[in-house]
């Protein structure tokens, strides 16, 4: 044994002054980064402006999830500090400092037994509110209010079918109903039980619009359901939570939350039947742009041809996915392509967002006008939206899928052209 | 004496000088022959000086140094891999005129004979010792070549089995697989079992002609070619050629009626007491119509609660081209359903329902029973 300890004890003398001082100030330098990345990891939490906030609940069923991840993380937070804390003061007091190795132990059953059984009934404990909780955040009895949803690259879109007694989503239209489709913002009541029925067009995507709910994957093929109620009126943001291509990033989607009478007018207003620009204007132009130019894939229900004909898009014949937004009441929403970019300008958003609950549901259904269009983004984005916002439209990679892209592909618009069709859409709304 | 690598150095020039004058005349092209000429050049100049050092070995004055010298020990022995490499290179260039399978079989002989020569002439020159040689090749060389001849093997006698099977009638292939076949393996098994005794060339002989005998075969069965497959009718023949009615076809015999029961559905579709009800999973109100999304395929269980058998039909509606030809699909339909049966159907509408005068519906053959069906 001596012999060992002595061994031990060169060794140990052997090393220490071989040890170069680069590798002491490489480590300092890490340990340093690595205090400023756990330190920004920690400030970052303290952002005001987060409107992805898992830990920030405003409905019913974030705030279960809220319910059930907090204790959660409590325990789980309290073990980990006493394992850390462990071994911290076990590497610490029983450092080498050349000491006689101690006399080597093996099996107590009474520690192992407590060692299982603890963590046992940690998980035990932890595992009857997590099996009750997903059954309960999966109960789609008893909804107020059924959307279909579609993702598709890089973009959701949202229909509001027509139930039994001529409701849409729990509203009885003043008009004849008919269902309503719409893209970017889904438009909610607040307080109702809404049920999304999800898929997909082309790969996996996944519904997440962390203040409402957890995430719900939308697989091609699949029907796949998920609940939101909202508790007060106003904006949530969420964000496509499955890598499904180029332009993952920004395949946004936002929540409106709208009081019952606000829906109403927002479900009256979805109805309205088709207005034609008035004779000479150029939003008249505009709307000739838009059959010669986008109707190719984009639908505008109600919008007829020279000839009197409904101008029925085919977006299948163009877009891998077989869709693209429908534009019949543009200007009634807040967002553009995918919801990654704002139609309003950044203080007319900045006002809706900031709102209180009893205005905003007035300031959203003005939708956007002459004044509050982010006329720079959209002109950006007609001129060449592949630049905009990357997507696979470049015609010699199109091999693959037959000519179509996948996104809104470059239209070599003019400038005359962009201002019309501009002007034709400020007043679809 | 010539070492192995200055017979290569030799043969490569000479190649060279041949190809030149033959692309030189044949082709008159001047860049190529250019090319070959310098090919040629460097190579011969290689060869030449690989000559004048002996391998970079030792000096010819050097006597003890000569004696020694790798180039001084005993001759390669004869080697079938230049014989693989010349397939090789004959398949290849036949591949280039003809197909790009003989080009690609050519060229995996060439590397394959180039890569087994070298390690060979390498291991030849190790030592004085022969067996010392090859263990010294079987070491380098095992780990590579016994996997892959193995696969080879393996895929040379299941492809073998397979052209026997498809040549072979649907009944006579089965009983010869599964019983004949089986009973000569199992008897074969209990021979070799019983008779421990066995030499090693027995058993390597009985099983080479058993090898050869399917190999054989396969040969025989593959030139002779495949059985005449018949190729049953599916549904969607049934729509394109419009027979979705009410009369039993040929598709609807061998029809499964469970197997898409679990399935996950954008609606449940049954048929009772002469009606359609639709019924959509994670609702559990009712619709005013059934709601499809557009431009997707969504799946319908159809479920039939009639006493009778029932085909659930849709017509799609598709746009058609300048020469008002449909550019999709003009119907869909599944098999004919028993009563108490379900079948899955999968449906894509492309164009919106108010594109469509008639608008869509869910129909069933023979009956007035009709679903309305909205697409946005």
């Amino acid at each position: 044994m001596n012999r060992l300890v002595k061994q031990h004890q060169k060794v140990s003398i052997d090393l220490m002054p071989t040890e170069p001082t680069t590798s002491r100030s490489t480590r300092s330098r890490l340990c340093n980064a690595a205090i400023g990345l756990g330190a920004a990891t920690v400030l970052a939490s303290c952002a005001s402006d987060a409107p992805q906030d898992t830990w920030a609940p405003e409905g019913k069923y974030a705030q279960d999830i809220h319910n059930l991840q907090w204790p959660i993380f409590m325990i789980a937070g309290i073990v980990g500090l006493i394992v850390f804390g462990v071994i911290t003061f076990v590497v610490v007091k029983f450092r080498d400092r050349g000491q006689p190795i101690p006399e080597q132990g093996h099996g107590n059953a009474l520690i192992e037994y407590v060692f299982i059984a603890i963590p046992a009934l940690l998980l035990a404990g932890i595992a009857v509110p997590t099996v009750a909780g997903v059954i309960s955040l999966n109960d789609t009895d008893d909804a107020d209010c059924v959307v279909n949803v579609t993702g598709q690259q890089w973009w959701w879109e949202y229909d509001y079918p027509v139930e039994a007694d001529g409701t849409i989503c729990g509203a009885q239209p003043t008009g004849e109903a008919a269902p309503i489709i719409t893209s970017g913002q889904m438009v909610i009541p607040v307080d109702a039980k809404v049920v999304i029925r999800g898929t997909s067009r082309d790969v996996i995507h996944s519904f997440w619009v962390p203040k409402l709910n957890g995430k719900r994957d939308m697989v091609p093929g699949r029907v796949h359901t998920w609940n939101f109620q909202a508790e007060q009126p106003g904006i949530y943001a969420g964000q496509c939570a499955e890598f499904c291509g180029l332009s993952h990033a920004n395949m946004r989607m936002e929540i409106v939350a709208l009081d019952k009478g606000d829906f109403q007018a927002w479900i009256d207003n979805q109805l309205e039947p088709y207005q034609s620009p008035e004779a000479g204007t150029l939003a008249a132009k505009g709307e000739e742009t838009f059959i010669s130019q986008c109707s190719r894939c984009h639908q505008v229900d109600g919008l007829t041809d020279a000839d009197g004909e409904l101008v029925v898009s085919a977006p299948e014949q163009f877009v891998w996915s077989g869709a693209a937004p429908n534009l019949t009441n543009l200007m009634t929403r807040n967002t553009f392509a995918g919801a990654s970019w704002d139609l309003l300008t950044e203080d007319a958003r900045e006002a809706v967002w900031e709102a209180s609950a009893d205005e905003f549901g007035a300031l959203y259904l003005e939708g956007v006008t002459k004044g509050t269009l982010n006329e720079i983004d959209l002109k950006e984005w007609l001129r060449d939206a592949p630049s905009k916002k990357p997507m696979y439209t470049d015609p010699e990679n199109l091999e693959d899928t037959d000519g179509k892209t996948r996104g809104m592909p470059y239209l070599a618009l003019s400038e005359d052209q962009i201002d019309e069709l501009v002007a034709y859409l400020i007043e679809r709304k | 004496m010539f070492t192995t690598g200055s017979k290569l150095l030799i043969g490569s020039a000479a190649a060279a000088w041949i190809f030149a004058a033959i692309y030189g005349i044949a082709q008159d092209g001047a860049l190529g022959t250019l090319g070959l000429v310098s090919a040629a050049v460097a190579l011969s100049v290689l060869a030449g000086l690989n000559l004048f050092v002996r391998d970079s070995n030792v000096s010819a004055m050097d006597h003890a140094g000569f004696e020694a010298a790798a180039a001084a020990q005993a001759t390669a022995r004869p080697s079938l891999w230049p014989f693989l490499v010349a397939f090789g290179a004959t398949t290849l260039t036949f591949g280039l005129v003809t197909n790009r399978t003989f080009f690609a079989l050519g060229l995996i002989a060439i590397v394959a004979g180039a890569l087994e020569w070298l390690v060979q002439g390498w291991s030849e020159r190790a030592s004085g010792e022969q067996r010392y040689n090859t263990d010294a090749r079987n070491v380098m060389v095992d780990p590579l070549e016994l996997p892959v001849a193995g696969a080879i093997g393996a895929a040379v006698v299941v492809y073998s089995f397979s052209r026997v099977m498809l040549g072979l009638p649907t009944s006579t292939a089965t009983v010869a697989a599964f019983s004949v076949l089986a009973v000569l393996v199992l008897a074969v098994a209990a021979l070799v079992s019983a008779q421990r005794g066995l030499s090693r060339m027995t058993m390597t002989g009985v099983f080479s002609i058993v090898v050869l005998a399917l190999i054989a075969g396969g040969t025989v069965a593959g030139l002779k070619g495949e059985r005449e497959i018949h190729e049953h009718h599916t549904t969607g023949d049934l729509a394109e050629e419009n027979e979705c009615g009410p009369a039993e076809t040929e598709a609807d015999e061998n029809a499964s009626q469970t197997v898409a029961s679990k399935s996950n559905v954008a609606v449940v579709i049954t048929y009772e007491e002469g009606e359609l009800h639709a019924d959509v999973p994670g609702f559990d109100g009712e619709f005013q119509a059934l709601t499809l999304v557009r431009s997707n395929p969504s799946n319908v269980l159809f479920r039939n609660e009639s006493e009778d058998h029932a085909r659930l039909v849709i017509d799609l509606h598709p746009a058609t081209d300048d020469n008002g030809q449909p550019l999709g699909p003009e119907r869909a339909c599944t098999a004919l359903v028993e009563a108490g049966g379900t079948q899955l159907l999968t449906v894509e509408i492309d164009r919106p329902s108010f594109a469509v005068e008639q608008g869509f519906a869910f129909t069933v053959a023979g009956s007035t029973a009709e679903l309305q069906v909205v697409v946005p």
